[in-house]
């Protein structure tokens, strides 16, 4: 081969780009796959656009700005009935209360298996644990936090009712056991970002001295966060998106109704609502029957998971390039804008 | 995990702060393991009484769920029977109906849409599928149901059944657009989200080599991507299928909206009208029987249905991690 | 630094943990009917307004039979319950206290406006005896009937079926049984070829048909010529105490505020 290029060598040719090859040649049954495939494609967006165009269309035609503000109220009609500003900051506590629960101990977590992992049966044990419990339905895990928290000796963190009997329904309560949703995601992102960063990174901090926890407190983790923030975010899509637990461990109020004197204690000991028991409940599977608040918190519920998805997109679409070392490295990833990672 | 580097002595103050931390963080990971454990083990004893008054026939049929609730509910025991009786059939015939339909739609087109993406589809399709799949994934369950609720179900109820076809099984039960089929198709389009990323995934880390390999022998885009790079992604399929099913096992608010008003045991026999009839799956059960947690025999029956779904579960976990051992050989990321 | 850190999280912690569960006045919980709900929301709020200084008692639903036996286990403060005492069926030891009266109708979807059905007719349709629309006089619409029940722990079931079909005949089990008003509402509301009960306070968006030639109105409800009227209970384990008693003796009191909301949607009986 070698000899006939140096015996006839030819002019270089300019490369045309291939064209696409043509599908006519194929055997029907082939064809009939091709159309398939690009059927299910165009198919799936369809889908994503009525669904998000329908929900628009429906939202902007119901949700009014008074309700954001205002308090639901009890009626049965549908004009009387209040906004949803309750169960929007009921959102936004139990997502607090399960993100502050679960982004730390997923990183701790992460941290362990990654780093130390000894002894090997328990790492493994509890990789596969935190697998069990992601793939967990949400409702065997809310009503196995009822039946903790419904004991007395955690009375504290809920209401206790007429005799003595615990309530077991309250926003630290769904917290707690929304922190079970988000911590597998954290633990997955955290340890898979560990996982890639080379080992010369923790050798050279060896070779300085440093023990082990320092090298993952000050050098390994620093360099994951973005894998740990998109853990996080995605966790807390989950945990906003999530109905069963709130049904069955928020106490399904109205309002959010707090319990006792202390202002913010109050309200996380007592129950109440949040977007998505809110669109439940007005659905015709509610008991609620107002159709225009079911769309209108549906709306603002769809619009605040998009802008979580665009923020996962964003964190995670700069992929960093193999670390050179911690200073330089974020020297030049800040200087360089936008780095493509090539391999 | 990082293996080197394990037994250096870093000066005493350091080993010790080395070893302190990592004796918190394994401290740590034992609670949160031993807390996972408690939480089956509660469920399984809490389930216990329903399974041990009811034996294996609780698996059985015989007798209306929504019967059998209310009168634990009301506290008094059916006719012959104790307090606790309870027969699952109708609810596991639902789970297991949707869940299978749902997931083999799903496998077919998320099949077809992945060797769209990777394959066949113009570079701005691409770029727009993407953040399409990514939506689909992440729109929560209650507002699929309230879409399914408020406008799939009156349609399906309007045009797909007929004054005739309620006629013929009014003696039994009622049939609206709450029904088998429409819980179905929401549940296929929410496990189709997942199923496509991880295909696409596999299908692209396919050795390039092995796809140029079979193109030049002359075989066409399609006959490449079927013979070659699904049949090494089969592992990966394999898996997602699994995880796909997880999802679709447990999901409670969505099912509870759209699938039917009653527990029943839709029947097949009924010919196409088995497409139309109510059907209620385990996990929606327990949402909408959550108020009765607290009462002694319905309670005990509600755990035992969880500790039903968390068996399967774990089995599927189990399923999942055997399915991606043989992906080892090739390297294929799932 | 380290020692700081570690005083300031421990005292967030005791803090978190060690408040009392008596800080402040406790909440009643009252729940059960759900018939019974909307009135008990309305006069929840009138109280804490009327008395600003006691929280507002927090309200659920769950139908009347889980009200009684959550009064009897504690569960509840007061349970709501729309039906009468049943000697035998209910716990032992329980004090109802009647709060107002309520109507019962049976509603049809807007689009089968039926004004009236005799008793022959009610009793045809619900035992399942009558299943086309065809076989129904003055009938608007053709097509099977879809019927919706209660549920068994229903009180508004309860009252339905002493009221309008006496103690002989019982619903078709057929019947999709919904577990509250508002579900049964919504279940009617949806289905042209629905037909169901509800209090009175939910007869918004459906037709309340008729019985036996008297409207199902407010009004025909207060001079007693509609039959379908039943009583509002709140159940307490023996006689009612404390905050409580507070609570039903300001209800029971015929003040000028409670008058207002009973006299809105239901039958002021004090």
């Amino acid at each position: 081969m070698a000899g006939a290029e140096a015996a006839s060598p030819r002019p270089p040719v300019a490369v045309r780009p291939a064209r696409r090859a043509s599908t006519s040649s194929w055997p029907p049954l082939d064809r009939v796959a091709y159309w398939l495939c690009w059927a299910t494609g165009i198919g799936l967006c369809l889908i994503a656009a009525a669904i998000v165009l329908y929900m628009l269309v429906k939202g902007i035609s119901y949700v009014r700005l008074s309700m954001f503000v205002d308090s639901p109220a009890p009626s049965l009609h549908q004009t009387q009935s209040g906004g949803f500003s309750d169960p929007i900051i009921g959102t936004l506590l139990v997502t607090a209360i399960g993100t502050v629960i679960a982004a730390p101990l997923g990183v701790a977590l992460a941290a362990w298996v990654s780093e130390y992992a000894r002894p090997a049966w328990l790492s493994r044990a509890v990789e596969s644990a935190l697998e069990m419990v992601a793939g967990a339905p949400s409702v065997v895990l809310a009503i196995f936090g009822l039946l903790i928290f419904s004991q007395g000796f955690l009375g504290s963190l809920s209401q206790h009712s007429a005799t003595g009997g615990v309530l077991g329904q309250s926003f630290l309560n769904a917290g707690i056991v929304m922190s079970a949703l988000a911590l597998p995601l954290v633990f997955a992102s955290t340890r898979e970002s560990l996982a890639q960063l080379p080992d010369r990174l923790r050798e050279a901090s060896y070779a300085l001295g440093k023990t082990r926890a320092t090298t993952i407190r000050r050098v390994l983790l620093p360099s994951v966060r973005p894998g740990i923030a998109s853990g996080i975010v995605l966790g807390m899509g989950r945990i906003i998106g999530d109905t069963a637990i709130i049904t069955i461990l928020l106490g399904a109020t109205l309002r959010n109704e707090p319990v006792g004197g202390t202002p913010l204690l109050g309200t996380l000991r007592g129950t109440g609502s949040t977007l998505t028991s809110y669109v439940f409940n007005n659905s015709p599977a509610g008991e609620g029957n107002s159709h225009e608040k079911a769309y209108a918190a549906a709306f603002v519920l769809l619009m605040i998971v998009l802008a979580l998805n665009a923020l996962v997109t964003r964190l995670t679409g700069e992929r960093e390039p193999r670390i050179w070392g911690g200073r330089t490295w974020r020297v030049l990833r800040r200087g360089a804008g936008r780095l493509r990672w090539t391999r | 995990m990082y293996t080197g580097a394990r037994k250096q002595d870093h000066g005493r103050s350091g080993a010790r702060a080395d070893r302190r931390a990592e004796r918190t963080l394994g401290a740590l990971a034992a609670a949160v393991l031993v807390l996972i454990g408690a939480m089956v083990v509660t469920v399984l004893i809490k389930a216990w009484p329903s399974f041990s008054h009811n034996g294996l026939g609780w698996f059985g049929a015989g007798g209306e769920v929504d019967t059998e609730l209310r009168a634990m509910r009301e506290g008094t025991p059916l006719a012959g029977h104790s307090i606790y009786y309870f027969r699952a059939w109708p609810l596991l015939w639902g789970t297991l109906v949707t869940t299978l339909a749902a997931v083999v739609l799903a496998l077919i087109v998320s099949t077809f849409a992945a060797v769209f993406v990777t394959e066949f589809a113009p570079a701005p399709v691409r770029r727009a599928l993407e953040p399409v799949i990514r939506l689909l994934a992440g729109v929560p369950s209650v507002v699929y149901g309230l879409i399914g609720i408020l406008a799939l179900a009156p349609w399906i109820n309007e045009h797909l059944i007929s004054n005739g076809r309620k006629q013929s099984v009014i003696y039994v039960v009622q049939l609206n657009g709450a029904n088998l089929t429409t819980g179905t198709i929401i549940l296929m389009v929410m496990i189709t989200p997942i199923m496509v990323a991880i295909s696409t995934n596999a299908l692209a880390s396919v050795p390039i080599a092995w796809r140029e390999g079979s193109a030049a022998l002359g075989v066409n885009r399609w006959r490449t991507i079927w013979r070659v790079s699904l049949r090494t992604a089969r592992p990966a399929i394999a898996a997602a299928t699994v995880l796909a099913t997880a999802r679709a096992l447990g999901e409670a608010v969505m099912l509870a909206m759209v699938s039917g008003s009653r527990a029943f045991s839709a029947n097949p026999l009924d010919g196409v009208t088995f497409l139309f009839e109510p059907v209620r799956p385990l996990a929606a059960e327990i949402l909408q029987e959550s108020e009765g947690l607290t009462i002694g025999p319905l309670g005990h029956t509600l755990y035992a249905i969880g500790a039903v779904l968390l068996v399967s579960a774990g089995l599927l976990s189990l399923a999942g991690w055997a399915a991606k051992q043989p992906l080892k050989r090739y390297g294929i990321r799932a | 630094m380290r020692a700081h850190r570690t005083l300031v999280v421990s005292l967030i912690l005791v803090a978190v943990l060690a408040v009392p569960a008596s800080a402040g006045a406790r909440r009643l919980i009252i729940g059960g009917s759900t018939s019974v709900l909307p009135l008990a929301q309305k006069l929840a709020t009138a109280y804490h307004q009327a008395f600003p200084k006691i929280a507002a008692p927090k309200v659920g639903g769950g139908q009347s039979d889980i009200g009684i036996s959550g009064a009897a286990t504690g569960r509840l403060d007061i349970g709501d319950s729309s039906r009468d005492p049943i000697r035998g069926v209910d716990p032992k030891g329980l004090i109802f206290t009647r709060i107002a009266r309520d109507g019962v109708c049976v509603i049809t979807n807007p689009q089968n406006p039926i004004s009236n059905l005799s008793s022959e007719t009610v009793e045809g349709i619900f035992t399942g005896r009558i299943r086309d629309w065809s076989q129904v006089p003055n009938h608007m619409i053709t097509g099977p009937i879809d019927l919706f029940d209660r549920d068994g722990a229903s009180g508004t079931q309860d009252a339905f079926q002493h009221i309008f079909l006496g103690e002989a005949l019982k619903i078709s089990s057929s019947a999709t049984a919904e577990t509250s008003n508002g579900l049964e509402q919504n279940a009617v509301a949806s289905d042209k070829q629905a037909i169901g009960f509800v209090s009175f306070a939910y007869t918004a968006g459906v037709n309340a048909a008729g019985y036996r030639g008297i409207a199902c109105s407010l009004r025909n409800a207060k001079s007693e010529q509609y039959l379908g009227v039943r009583n509002f209970w709140m159940v307490t384990k023996g006689l009612p105490k404390g905050e409580a008693l507070k609570f039903i003796k300001w209800v029971t009191s015929g003040n000028a505020a409670t008058k207002r909301i009973i006299n809105s949607s239901w039958i002021a009986v004090h």
